[in-house]
């Protein structure tokens, strides 16, 4: 039996916490699975911390803000220093939805895949959720630049929704790009020649609060990110 | 270069110096930071005291006049020297991340 965490980053989700951790114990009863999880709360200062300490929530506190890499990474440290198999970002707004996890964790249960995407784009019926148009063609961009410096064709890009084996746990745990993880962190790995497979999910539009990142930032994350990927790009790669 | 601005060039760079050496007694900034710029200015000084040196090193270098060669070789120590620091901070960055992450990981724990 492959032990899975759900890595919950969160930063000020006291409307979210509750339910989402209810409807993965919900989830693991019905099916039989054991899904361990464990809220990253990025120095959250609403009760998102309060309620994970009422409900029994098994949480870690950052003492400071770290923005969502450093709060993934937090994740994947206490994954590796506990020896689970696969640890999965499991996003705390409720985009991601738990039915999912199965179908994420297949590809690496069967060796065929170091790090799995959970993908809208993949299945064009998969998902009601397809974020904005604009969004989109950032995206597409962004998986352009990917495969021009990788070969590979990735299509989701941004998915925050993503399962990796132990293997790469380990290699998350010392080194994880805290800016941008989503599109940089994939393009690392498929330079170090990792395996990776996308599989089509659908996600739920946010239940409350905002995402984070905000319209007017687009341009600058663009430059940001395509930036990154090239300088991988630039880079010995060392596996 | 003017009597006038040779003057208040070595005026400055003799504060500079002194305000790094009271920065380094007050223990402000760390000897390895603050040897660039006691360097830095105690060349200037020198520069400055030794008559025809600046009008040397302007020629040699082709400029038109001694401020001009001041200005763009400070602009580009300047330059070098913000890079530096942009470096060190990003390791701190680092090491602060590393920080809060093993903290926090920790408290947990116990």
């Amino acid at each position: 039996m492959k032990r899975v965490l759900l890595i919950i980053p969160s930063y000020n989700e006291e409307e979210n916490v509750l339910s989402n951790y209810q409807r993965i114990l919900d989830y693991n009863k019905k099916n039989k699975t054991s899904y361990d999880a464990i809220v990253v709360s990025d120095g959250s200062v609403d009760g998102t911390e309060e309620i994970c300490i009422k409900n029994n929530i098994p949480y870690i506190s950052l003492i400071h803000n770290l923005g969502i890499g450093g709060a993934v990474q937090t994740g994947y440290k206490y994954a590796f220093e506990n020896g689970y198999d696969i640890a999965i970002q499991f996003d705390g707004d409720g985009q991601h939805d738990v039915r999912y996890v199965k179908d994420i964790i297949q590809p690496i249960l069967n060796n065929e895949a170091n790090m799995v995407i959970g993908s809208r784009f993949i299945d064009k019926n998969s998902s009601d959720f397809k974020s904005s148009k604009v969004r989109r063609v950032g995206i597409s961009i962004i998986s352009f630049f990917i495969k021009v410096v990788t070969k590979k064709k990735v299509y989701d890009t941004t998915s925050g929704f993503r399962a990796i084996d132990k293997e790469l746990i380990k290699r998350f745990s010392q080194n994880y790009p805290v800016e941008y993880p989503e599109p940089v962190s994939t393009t690392e790995i498929l330079r170090c020649g990792y395996k990776l497979k996308e599989v089509a999910v659908s996600m739920n539009e946010r239940e409350n609060g905002v995402s984070s990142i905000r319209a007017w930032k687009n341009v600058y994350y663009m430059l940001n990110v395509v930036l990154s990927i090239l300088v991988i790009g630039m880079r010995r790669i060392k596996k | 270069m003017s009597i006038n601005l040779i003057f208040c060039s070595i005026i400055f760079s003799l504060f500079i110096v002194i305000f790094i050496l009271s920065l380094l007694r007050k223990d402000k900034i760390k000897i390895k930071y603050s040897l660039v710029w006691l360097v830095l200015f105690f060349l200037l000084f020198i520069s400055l005291m030794i008559p025809n040196l600046l009008d040397f090193i302007t020629n040699l270098l082709g400029f038109k006049t001694a401020s001009n060669m001041v200005l763009s070789l400070f602009i580009a120590i300047l330059v070098v020297i913000n890079i530096t620091l942009t470096v060190i901070v990003s390791t701190h960055d680092k090491k602060i991340r590393l920080l809060i992450q093993e903290i926090s990981i920790l408290k947990k724990e116990k």
